[in-house]
């Protein structure tokens, strides 16, 4: 092939560079395979009845409270007209800024038997002992599926708000012409033609939850990620662990291969239609009051709430804070955030163009596993990673004994590297997509015409496509800047022995039952979390049609 | 059987439809023809009751469905309509589409699916997704759509623009067969007057919001109210005149008109194929040929007048001219205009005189 003789570099690249994010995958595989005696039938006898049954009540409860919550609230934010409409519209997406475990921490201090709720309510009523009264545990399946819903409503929010935004208005009017009522044209038109966007939605969510590990190891409840966690850290059971993370993987595929059929199906029901504004229907009289009020509900308890009272609480406890050891876990997470963000970003960048240029499948193909990563979730990257390290420590370790007599101790696996890799595998795929949406906006033509200018590819990547890829480069880079704050279970798993990171210690602090001296350190984490919200919120108002209220403002 | 009484609607200041009256009879086919953004989209959906008039009201067999105090819904009009980008339902089939604002049981619906797909042509189409079908197949599945239920009336929104020129004819005459087949009454809206003229029976002309003309294609193209009328539908060459009594005095000679409508004249407008072009013998020359365009079954040619006025004329292809043939130039028929662009009642055809 002519095109491909000067891309042999590239190809090569972009082909080890996959099957080095390919390892930790490897790697599980080959240990679960590994096993002495068969694990598989002894977890199948005893935790895994427990896991699956817990996975299917979480998969249910969170399936539906996301459900309802995103495709109501983007329905009244789409389709009607509604005092504080506009402000709704963003201030929905405000949740996505709290990790489970963090709102689950909050809820936890407010809602325990010793938090302000019961001792109020028990002074109120005489109430003696929790003997005498009722009260819903939050550490729970039902809490973890409250919280869970909470923070994840907005992925199908938005998914939902944008399809229906961009349903051409013709067929709502096509249906009314041919007899059906605004209600029935909603359900038989409108709602079916959003539902793939909302089952990628829910599916997004669903792969939330079964990736996670803090609000499930906060509240007790027994997953494949706290599993995993456990008979790794509990009983040094690797061939256990990686089993337990292949079965976690083979149920997140279900929803991989859902979310991207449905994608497809979407791109099927949106292909030729002439976008036209739809009218909105103004609510009036009680409606108009009820909307606004359905609509703070979930932005109030997924965001108003326990942000106001982890500032309260930071407020309160400043004093009796470690200043320093704050400043030391932020320093770290700045540290392992910005080092990965630059290397995804750059990584990315390289991945892309190495595929683009390359005129072989394979290529691409490979350039994609890359994206599988983001699917897999942080117990499960953490043991991956950590099993293929260790192995090469210990080799590397026995050799230099042999050879010369000393020991070279933890070389990878007790550094930053590990954690870094790790977190590389798991948000690559971030920054590859962001990267990858921004080299479509560059055409083939522009390539071929730097090319036949006389720059060879070196020369087109830095002289064309980086100054055009600035915008989505920055955005890759604070996607993944903030992913890596908010990790927890790998970090948990991977760090270096006297290390923390601001979530890491959190989490101590939590499981210390100390939650009220977290809360600097989760408020910093909302904080953070807060920037792709602001960004997503811009994205949505640029892609969206304008309506013709917002045009008259201009 | 629909009719609209002084209807109007604004958007904020902007008016799209002002003050407009029309009638349209049963199994009558009529058309809304004008330039973009005339309104004339604003008042088939006013008809549809997609929009609520800012004044006036439409009736159906004399009962009143748009107004001050009634808004019929859209659903309970019984009307179809086809849209310009077809809006068939990207999630249903192609017979699912068809059945969907049919009522009755399964079976009723199935038998009516199968008529309609038959009597467009496509019965091959029944379980393929709109988007597996071709544009002009969308088309005939959107005219079989809004034909199921039955519809006392088919609205159709600009739906041949989205096709391409060839296709475009071809569905014109055969969609147009098919609803006199059904004899269903039909409102066409369009910005092409071809389409207009071959499609319907009365067009309707509109410009600003306002009805300029209605009437059978041919009286709108032989008489057109407005100088703006004349150039909107078919060609026309508006020419300069001048009253000199006792005749109008044209580019062309002087014309025999009655003193009080060729004092008014301003300007005289004469269709391509309405003149006579001779060659000139010394002396008589009115005009050159500069431009020669044959296409086929028409030549046109462009003579520069004497009076430093360009003309189209167009003739037979077998009188081949070449450019700066000298030639006398005469209007076998033509119309003068006012100084406000309105047609003058009794100046119109015969011959120029010199």
């Amino acid at each position: 092939m002519r095109s491909s003789a000067h891309s042999g570099g590239w190809n090569f690249f972009t082909l080890s560079l996959a099957l080095l994010f390919a390892l930790p995958f490897f790697s599980l595989l080959f240990t679960a395979a590994s096993a002495e005696e068969n694990v598989w039938v002894h977890l199948l006898s005893t935790v895994m009845p427990g896991y699956l049954k817990n996975t299917f009540w979480l998969m249910l409860g969170v399936g539906s409270g996301t459900l309802i919550l995103g495709v109501s609230t983007g329905w009244l934010i789409s389709m009607t007209e509604f005092p504080g409409r506009r402000i709704m519209e963003w201030a929905l997406l405000l949740p996505l800024a709290f990790p489970g475990y963090i709102i689950a921490m909050v809820y936890v201090e407010l809602l325990e038997y010793s938090g302000p709720v019961q001792t109020q309510l028990r002074l109120w009523f005489g109430w003696q002992n929790f003997q005498d009264y009722w009260f819903p545990p939050v550490a729970s399946i039902g809490g973890a599926v409250t919280m869970l819903s909470l923070v994840l409503y907005p992925y199908v929010y938005l998914l939902a708000r944008t399809a229906f935004l961009q349903q051409p208005a013709t067929l709502m009017e096509a249906s009314r012409m041919l007899g059906k009522s605004s209600k029935n044209s909603f359900l038989h038109v409108s709602l079916p033609l959003a539902r793939p966007a909302i089952v990628v939605g829910v599916s997004l969510a669903m792969m939330e939850t079964l990736a996670d590990f803090g609000t499930m190891q906060l509240f007790a409840v027994q997953t494949f990620t706290t599993g995993i966690y456990h008979t790794w850290f509990g009983a040094y059971n690797a061939p256990g662990a990686a089993q337990l993370a292949l079965s976690l993987l083979m149920f997140i595929s279900v929803f991989v291969f859902l979310e991207r059929y449905s994608r497809k199906q979407q791109r099927s029901h949106t292909q030729n239609s002439i976008q036209t504004q739809h009218p909105r229907n103004s609510l009036s009289g009680i409606k108009a009051v009820a909307a606004p009020l359905f609509c703070l509900f979930p932005v109030v308890f997924g965001f108003a709430l326990p942000a106001g009272l982890l500032i309260q609480w930071a407020a309160n406890s400043w004093r009796e804070v470690m200043l320093e050891r704050f400043f030391s876990d932020a320093g770290n997470s700045l540290l392992l955030a910005g080092l990965t963000a630059v290397l995804a970003v750059l990584l990315g960048v390289l991945l892309v163009y190495g595929s683009r240029i390359s005129k072989r499948r394979r290529i691409r193909w490979a350039a994609r596993t890359v994206s599988l990563g983001y699917t897999f979730p942080g117990p499960v990257v953490a043991l991956g990673v950590l099993l293929p390290f260790a192995w090469f420590d210990r080799t590397i370790d026995a050799w230099m004994q042999a050879t010369f007599g000393i020991s070279s101790g933890y070389l990878l696996s007790g550094t930053l590297v590990i954690l870094v890799f790790a977190y590389l595998v798991r948000f690559l795929a971030l920054a590859y997509g962001t990267v990858e949406s921004g080299f479509g906006r560059i055409t083939s033509e522009m390539e071929d015409a730097s090319r036949s200018l006389g720059k060879n590819t070196w020369q087109t990547l830095k002289g064309v496509h980086v100054p055009l890829l600035r915008g989505s480069m920055l955005t890759a880079g604070l996607l993944v800047f903030v992913d890596v704050m908010k990790e927890l279970p790998a970090t948990l798993m991977l760090q270096p022995f006297n290390f923390s990171t601001l979530a890491t210690r959190a989490y101590g602090y939590a499981t210390e039952e100390l939650l009220r001296e977290a809360s600097l350190w989760c408020l910093t984490i909302v904080v953070v979390g807060l920037f792709p919200v602001i960004f997503l919120n811009r994205q949505l108002r640029e892609s969206a049609p304008q309506n013709l209220q917002d045009k008259d403002h201009d | 059987m629909i009719e609209c009484r002084n209807l109007a609607k604004n958007y904020g200041t902007l008016t799209a439809v002002s003050d407009i009256s029309l009638h349209l009879r049963e199994q009558e086919f009529i058309s809304i023809l004008g330039p973009s953004g005339c309104g004339k989209s604003t008042l088939l959906r006013l008809i549809a009751g997609l929009e609520v008039p800012s004044a006036g009201q439409v009736f159906l067999q004399d009962k009143e469905i748009s107004g001050k105090k009634i808004s019929l819904p859209p659903e309970r009009r019984k009307f179809g309509m086809i849209f310009q980008d077809f809006a068939l339902f990207p999630h249903l089939s192609v017979e699912d589409n068809i059945a969907f604002g049919v009522n009755g049981s399964a079976s009723e619906k199935q038998q009516r699916v199968q008529e309609l797909l038959k009597l467009v042509s496509l019965p091959q189409l029944a379980k393929k997704m709109p988007h597996q079908i071709s544009g002009g197949e969308q088309q005939r599945i959107a005219v079989a759509r809004a034909l199921a239920p039955r519809p006392r009336l088919i609205l159709m929104d600009e739906p041949f623009s989205n096709l391409d020129y060839q296709l475009r004819q071809q569905l014109r005459r055969d969609i147009r067969d098919i609803l006199k087949h059904e004899g269903v009454a039909t409102i066409l809206v369009t910005h092409d007057q071809v389409e207009a003229i071959t499609f319907s029976d009365r067009v309707l002309l509109m410009r600003d919001g306002k009805l300029v003309q209605s009437g059978t294609p041919e009286e709108i193209y032989q008489h057109p109210q407005t100088l703006w009328a004349s150039s909107f539908v078919g060609e026309a060459n508006h020419l300069s005149v001048e009253w000199q009594s006792p005749a109008l005095n044209s580019a062309f000679g002087l014309l025999n008109v009655p003193e009080a409508i060729g004092k008014e004249a301003r300007i005289l407008m004469v269709r391509p194929e309405d003149f006579v072009v001779e060659s000139a013998t010394d002396g008589d020359s009115n005009g050159i040929v500069k431009t020669v365009d044959f296409s086929g079954s028409v030549q046109t040619i462009g003579v520069e007048l004497n009076s430093g006025e360009t003309i189209q004329v167009s003739g037979s292809p077998h009188l081949l001219w070449t450019p700066e043939d000298s030639v006398k130039i005469t209007a076998e028929r033509y119309l003068c205009f006012d100084s406000a662009g309105n047609r003058l009642n009794g100046c119109s055809s015969g011959s120029a005189s010199k």
